[in-house]
C-alpha cells in the first residue's frame, strides 16, 4: 500500500488576458476570434510516491506550483492530466479555520471545521475539550470568533485539525503558527504525529522547518520537479540556487 | 448515485451549513428568528391594506389568499434567490476544503424549507383562532411543497453555478423572480387568468399579447410554481378540489393533465440543472 501516489501530473490555467470590462469589448475580442485566455502550466509532468509513515517537504520559489499541487492532493483542484491517489484518512489543511464564520461562537466553527475535515458530530463532541484545552481557548469558546485576535483564530484552527486522528496530513504553509510558544507547540505536535508513523506532506517557505521535520523534499520550480532526495542535500542545493538567482539579480539592477 | 454516497458521507459538512445559515441570517437582531414569520406576516398585512381595505376587492377570504399563495412563493423564491449565490459567497471555502459542491445549493433550499415549516406552524396556530378546521386534505401541502422543492433545486443547481463565471446572473434571477411573482396566483385567484377572454386596451403589447393568450394560459398552468401553490389552496382552502372553478373551464382545463406536465418539467429542470452543475463544479475552485 503507497500513502500517496502521484503519476505523471499535468495542472493547466487559463488566465485571463485582460478584463472584458463592455459589451463591445466582448463583441470585438468574440468577432476577431481572441479566446481571452492565456493558458499557462501550473504542474508539468509531476510524479513521486510517498510510503505510509513518510515525511515529504516541498520547496520551491513563488509560482512554482507547490499549492497547486497540494490543492490537487486535497481534492479542491482537478488535474488536467494524471492521477493522484491518497490513501488513509487524510486531513488536508490548506488554511486554518477552514470555513470560520466571524459572527458564529468558538464552539460552532470547530463543529463545522471539523466536518470539513471528515469528521462527524459525535467525534467533535468526543475530541472537543481536547481541542479547545490545545488551543488554550477554554474561557472564549462561547463568544463569537470576530471577536478572537488573529493568533486565537490559528490556534484554534490549527487545534481542530491536529485532533482529527489522519492517517496522511496535507500541510500548507501552516507549520509553527501563533507566538513563539504555540509555535512550538505546533511544531512539537508534528513531530509527534511522525513519530507515531503518520504521513506527513507539506508545502512550505520556512526551509529550516522542511529541514526538521522532514527526511525527504522534493523541489518545484515553474511546474517542472528539479529534484526529488534526501532533505539536507535538496535545501542545501535549493538555498544555493536561490542565491545564485539573487546575485544575478543584483548584478542586473547594478548593471549599466 | 456515486454522488448520493458522497454527499452522504458529507451530511455532516450540509447541516452544519444549514445550522449556519439559519443562525447567521438573524444575527444581532433581538427578535431574531421570528423575523422570519413577522416578515411575511407583515407583507401579507400590507397587500391586504392595499388590495382588500383600500382596493376592496371581491374576494370572498382574501387574507387566507394571501397567506396560501404567499407561503410557497417565499419557499420558491427565497431558495432560488439564496442558491444563486451560494457558491460564490461561499468561494473561501470552496477554493480551501473539499465537500460535494451541490451541498451548497441544497444547504439553501433545507433552510428555506425550515423557515417554511416554522411558516406552517404559525399558520396552523393562526387557524386554530379562527376556528377553521383541520382535515386530512392539508396533506395535499407535502406534495405540492416536494414539486416546488424539486423545480427549485434544479433552478438553483444551475443558476449557483453559472453565477461562478458570470455575475450578470444574479441580477438577472432578481429582476426575473419581481416579474415572475406576478406570473404565479399569489396576489389574486386563477380565474382571473384563466377567465380572461381578451386583454382591454389597444396598445401594441395588448394586441400582441391577444394573439397568444390561449397559448399563455396553457403554459401559466403549466408553471410548477403555480400548480405547487394551487395544491396548497386546494388543500388548505378547498378541502382537496379543483382548484379551477367552474364546469367549463375544468374541461378546458383538464388539471391531471397539468400536474403531469409540471411534475415533468420540474423533473427534467432538476436533473439539467444538477448535470450542469455537476460539470461545472471541478472549475469553481480555479475560477471564482
Amino acid at each position: 500500500m503507497v500513502g500517496i501516489q502521484v503519476r505523471d501530473l499535468w495542472k493547466q490555467y487559463r488566465r485571463p488576458h485582460q478584463r472584458v470590462s463592455t459589451l463591445k469589448e466582448a463583441i470585438v475580442a468574440f468577432l476577431r476570434g481572441e479566446t481571452g485566455y492565456e493558458e499557462f502550466w501550473a504542474l508539468r509532468s509531476v510524479s513521486f510516491a510517498v510510503e505510509p509513515g513518510e515525511a515529504v517537504g516541498v520547496v520551491g520559489p513563488n509560482g512554482s506550483g507547490k499549492s497547486t499541487l497540494l490543492a490537487i492532493m486535497a481534492r479542491v483542484l482537478t488535474p488536467t492530466r494524471g492521477a493522484v491517489s491518497v490513501s488513509g484518512r487524510v486531513c488536508p489543511m490548506l488554511e486554518l479555520g477552514t470555513g470560520f464564520h466571524p459572527d458564529l461562537s468558538g464552539r460552532d466553527n470547530v463543529y463545522l471545521n471539523a466536518s470539513l475535515l471528515g469528521l462527524n458530530r459525535r467525534e467533535t463532541a468526543g475530541r472537543y475539550d481536547a481541542i479547545v484545552e490545545f488551543a488554550e481557548l477554554e474561557s472564549f469558546m462561547e463568544a463569537p470568533v470576530k471577536t478572537y485576535s488573529s493568533g486565537m483564530v490559528v490556534r484554534l484552527g490549527f487545534s481542530v485539525a491536529v485532533h482529527l486522528d489522519p492517517e496522511v496530513l496535507l500541510i500548507d504553509e501552516v507549520l509553527g503558527v501563533g507566538d513563539e510558544h504555540f509555535h512550538h507547540k505546533s511544531f512539537d505536535r508534528l513531530v509527534q504525529f511522525k513519530q507515531e508513523g503518520r504521513t506527513i506532506f507539506v508545502v512550505s517557505h520556512d526551509l529550516g522547518s522542511v529541514e526538521r521535520l522532514c527526511a525527504r523534499a522534493i523541489w518545484l520550480d515553474q511546474g517542472h520537479m528539479v529534484m526529488d532526495s534526501d532533505s539536507p542535500q535538496v535545501i542545501r542545493k535549493y538555498r544555493a540556487a536561490v542565491e545564485e538567482w539573487e546575485q544575478r539579480d543584483g548584478e542586473a539592477r547594478a548593471g549599466p | 448515485m456515486k454522488e448520493l454516497v458522497e454527499l452522504w458521507r458529507y451530511r455532516e459538512v450540509l447541516w452544519n451549513l444549514v445550522r449556519r445559515n439559519l443562525k447567521v441570517r438573524y444575527k444581532n437582531s433581538i427578535l431574531g428568528f421570528f423575523w422570519s414569520l413577522l416578515n411575511p406576516l407583515m407583507q401579507i398585512g400590507v397587500w391586504y391594506l392595499v388590495f382588500k381595505v383600500i382596493w376592496n376587492n371581491t374576494e370572498r377570504n382574501y387574507m387566507a389568499l394571501l397567506i396560501t399563495g404567499f407561503l410557497p412563493w417565499l419557499f420558491f423564491s427565497q431558495t432560488v434567490l439564496d442558491s444563486t449565490s451560494s457558491v460564490t459567497q461561499e468561494m473561501a471555502l470552496v477554493k480551501k476544503a473539499y465537500f460535494p459542491r451541490c451541498a451548497l445549493p441544497l444547504a439553501a433550499l433545507l433552510s428555506n424549507f425550515i423557515h417554511l415549516a416554522l411558516a406552517f406552524v404559525v399558520l396552523l396556530v393562526l387557524f386554530a383562532i379562527w376556528r377553521v378546521d383541520v382535515n386530512v386534505h392539508y396533506l395535499l401541502v407535502i406534495p405540492a411543497t416536494l414539486l416546488l422543492a424539486v423545480f427549485a433545486y434544479g433552478l438553483s443547481a444551475m443558476l449557483a453555478a453559472w453565477s461562478v463565471f458570470y455575475s450578470d446572473v444574479k441580477f438577472i434571477v432578481g429582476n426575473t423572480m419581481g416579474l415572475w411573482f406576478f406570473l404565479t396566483p399569489v396576489l389574486y385567484p386563477l380565474h382571473l387568468v384563466l377567465g380572461k377572454a381578451r386583454l382591454a386596451g389597444e396598445n401594441w403589447l395588448a394586441v400582441l399579447l391577444n394573439d397568444w393568450l390561449p397559448t399563455i394560459k396553457q403554459l401559466y398552468l403549466l408553471d410548477p410554481v403555480t400548480i405547487g401553490m394551487l395544491g396548497y389552496r386546494s388543500g388548505l382552502l378547498e378541502g382537496g378540489q379543483n382548484p379551477i372553478t367552474g364546469a367549463q373551464l375544468q374541461a378546458q382545463y383538464p388539471l391531471g393533465d397539468y400536474i403531469v406536465g409540471a411534475v415533468a418539467i420540474a423533473l427534467a429542470v432538476a436533473i439539467l440543472g444538477h448535470l450542469i452543475f455537476h460539470r461545472l463544479s471541478p472549475l469553481f475552485a480555479e475560477r471564482g
